[in-house]
């Protein structure tokens, strides 16, 4: 690893952070990340425990918040400091950073705002703390961000509502209140992250560092990004090219609209739009675009979880006629191909000896309603037992007879004799079926409520199949 | 920002070997006579003038001239609309081209403050702005991404020979496309439109560049 990104570890891996501009005013942004750094959370979640390193406060004015001690300045504080979060007017930043490199700090998060994004004076202010942090060698996050998330160290540097489940999807937001909501919307469905990234004005390091710092992270399977702009497109390319080859990235771009200014002057002008040009970008460099907030992270949810398709040839197990044939339809729509069963494979379902006289003996595998968890363990397993099958979508709709728990089980099962197949839920309902999807997804298959996500699902599980064969 | 006229993008598409349809320049209906005779019909006349970018808004085109007579009319008509319609454009002349045949494509350049040059491909003609079938590439592009180009827009089966049409030879559109990619490491050229090349069983033709250098 290159030695300025392996500096980053500092930044995600700290033993000990500083939080400057500690407050006690509870409705503030000093008072927030003390909380979130001592307990892990500002709104208690499952999912929140304190961060397992130490922690210190500077606030001249003040004793002692939230049980930490106050310092007057960083200074003052005796033992070595890994992290520094700053959370003080822009104005003074300059001064704290000196501070810091004084102190021998090896990572900043600037949350303050007021620099490159208010104006001249502001981006002024920003090219003074980029200096300072560059002749000093450090790494700087931000300014103007919400901050950083690590979950496998319960790390909450940020001043975001709470903290999500530790999981295998790394998320980058350009936005920070995108990312607020997100972190919400995360513990309420169990979706799993690793690490998220508020990168703000990203004055120093930018989104394609952290895309080659999570390169080598063990616990990023995936990593979702949330873009507004790049500035250095080609570096963006480059590593986001040597990154996707490891690790799927999957890209959301915000501000779609056309530009029109000195477009009039030729076709190509006016034809290749801001956002033509950025997926064509991303398609270039291997990362996948994503429509809307959703998709962003179904897509990544599937890709983080279950390997990639090998062959564009699947098939659709349901317990219902019509959630079948609209995952069909789906399928079709985006090109993932529903092979045709061959004669064989029927006569080792029917040899089975388990499935319904009036099993649809085709491509969606309809195993008719009152179908048991013995009946999805037949035909998820003869079907994933070809050589022809790479993937499989599992729909369950909910009977007076279905087992949605006994159902998980034998899709877990499955999964584990087959792990090179990619397997893709549908449990459609809510209530009764909850915890059996909560089974399955505690069990790394992602499952959808609805037939058009999963085929999106297989869609980009083809996809990544095919990219790896490029 | 200003658009190339016709003798230096000539130059320019010398220089980078691509096919280009040879344009012969006449200022007055004596030369459009004296040129008819060293050409064979139908052909095409255009009109010439760095001030006008679009050439049919200003009714500065007329296709399918099949004679000498008619190649004369046809100057006074372009030459008089264009001077209605664009009443301070320099109007120098106009072209007389072979009438090239095949399907028309367009390829084209523009450079994007973030990612560099990007190239562009699609159906061309008139219709291009409304069509919007498109696909791009950002540069460099060599041969197997300009297939890839040409074989990801909608209307690739029109190339392709779909419903018992001849198909176009992919191979030499691919070819203009690389030479493109190539011709943007000169820095001055800030956006180019080859519109149309005209494609056809063995061989792709650029019948109309405008190239705008900063």
């Amino acid at each position: 690893m290159d030695s300025k990104i392996k500096k980053l570890d500092a930044l995600f891996n700290p033993k000990s952070v500083v939080l400057i501009g500690a407050s006690r005013d509870s409705r503030s942004v000093g008072y927030g990340i003390l909380k979130n750094l001592v307990s892990g959370c500002f709104f208690e979640s499952r999912y929140c425990k304190p961060f397992g390193g130490r922690v210190y406060a500077v606030n001249p004015n003040a004793q002692e918040i939230l049980g930490v001690k106050c310092h007057p300045s960083i200074i003052d504080i005796k033992e070595e400091i890994d992290l520094a979060v700053i959370a003080v007017p822009a104005k003074i930043v300059p001064k704290i950073m000196k501070d810091c490199v004084k102190k021998k700090v090896k990572g900043f998060i600037i949350i303050s705002a007021g620099f490159g994004e208010i104006g001249p004076e502001g981006k002024k202010l920003q090219n003074e703390i980029v200096a300072i942090a560059r002749s000093a060698k450090t790494p700087l996050i931000g300014p103007n961000c919400l901050g950083i998330i690590r979950t496998p160290i319960y790390l909450n540097a940020s001043f975001a509502p709470s903290i999500p489940p530790r999981g295998p999807v790394a998320f980058l937001s350009q936005s920070g209140a995108i990312a607020d909501s997100i972190i919400d919307w995360a513990i309420e469905y169990r979706y799993g992250m690793s690490t998220l990234i508020s990168y703000g004005n990203r004055a120093d390091l930018d989104v394609h560092d952290f895309l080659e710092w999570l390169y080598d992270d063990p616990e990023t399977k995936a990593i979702a990004l949330y873009i507004e702009g790049i500035e250095d497109g080609r570096k963006f390319m480059e590593v986001a090219k040597k990154v996707s080859a490891r690790k799927p990235i999957i890209a959301l771009k915000a501000g779609r609209t056309a530009e029109g200014a000195s477009a009039i002057a030729s076709h190509t002008g006016s034809l290749a739009g801001s956002y033509e040009i950025y997926k064509t970008a991303f398609r270039q460099s291997g990362v996948i675009v994503a429509d809307n907030i959703e998709e962003l992270f179904d897509l990544a949810k599937a890709l983080a979880n279950q390997p990639a398709c090998r062959e564009n040839s699947i098939a659709v197990v349901t317990n219902g006629g019509g959630c079948g044939v609209l995952c069909a339809d789906h399928c079709s729509a985006l090109g993932v191909k529903l092979v045709e069963l061959k004669k064989n494979t029927l006569q080792k379902l029917d040899r089975t000896g388990k499935m319904h006289p009036a099993y649809s003996r085709r491509n969606p595998l309809d195993i008719i309603g009152d179908a048991l968890p013995d009946q999805y363990e037949a035909a998820i397993n003869t079907l994933l037992g070809e050589d022809y099958i790479h993937g499989l979508i599992i729909i369950q709709t909910l009977q007076t007879m279905t087992d949605p728990e006994k159902d998980a089980k034998v899709i877990i099962e499955a999964h584990k004799k087959y792990p090179n197949k990619p397997l893709i839920c549908v449990y459609m309902g809510g209530q009764y079926s909850k915890k059996g999807a909560e089974t399955l997804e505690s069990h790394h298959i992602p499952d959808f409520n609805d037939v058009s996500k999963a085929a999106k699902a297989m869609w980009v599980l083809v996809k990544r199949g095919e990219m790896g064969k490029n | 920002m200003k658009q190339l006229d016709m003798d230096k993008t000539i130059i320019l598409l010398k220089k980078y070997n691509l096919p280009f349809s040879k344009p012969i320049f006449v200022n007055s209906q004596q030369k459009v006579a004296k040129a008819s005779q060293g050409l064979s019909f139908p052909i095409v006349m255009k009109i010439a003038s760095s001030d006008i970018i679009h050439k049919s808004d200003v009714d500065g085109v007329k296709t399918c001239i099949k004679n000498a007579s008619d190649a004369e009319e046809s100057y006074a008509q372009i030459v008089k609309s264009a001077r209605k319609k664009a009443p301070k454009a320099r109007i120098k002349g106009a072209y007389m081209q072979k009438m090239e045949q095949g399907t028309e494509v367009i390829i084209g350049m523009k450079r994007d403050a973030q990612f560099g040059p990007v190239i562009m491909f699609g159906i061309g003609g008139v219709f291009v702005e409304i069509m919007k079938d498109t696909s791009f590439s950002i540069t460099p592009v060599d041969r197997k991404m300009a297939l890839e180009m040409i074989k990801s827009i909608k209307s690739y089966p029109m190339l392709s020979g779909a419903r018992g049409r001849k198909p176009v030879s992919i191979d030499a559109i691919a070819d203009i496309i690389v030479k493109t990619s190539k011709m943007t490491e000169n820095k001055n050229i800030m956006e180019l439109d080859f519109n149309p090349v005209m494609a056809n069983e063995s061989s792709a033709v650029i019948v109309d560049a405008r190239i705008i250098v900063g």
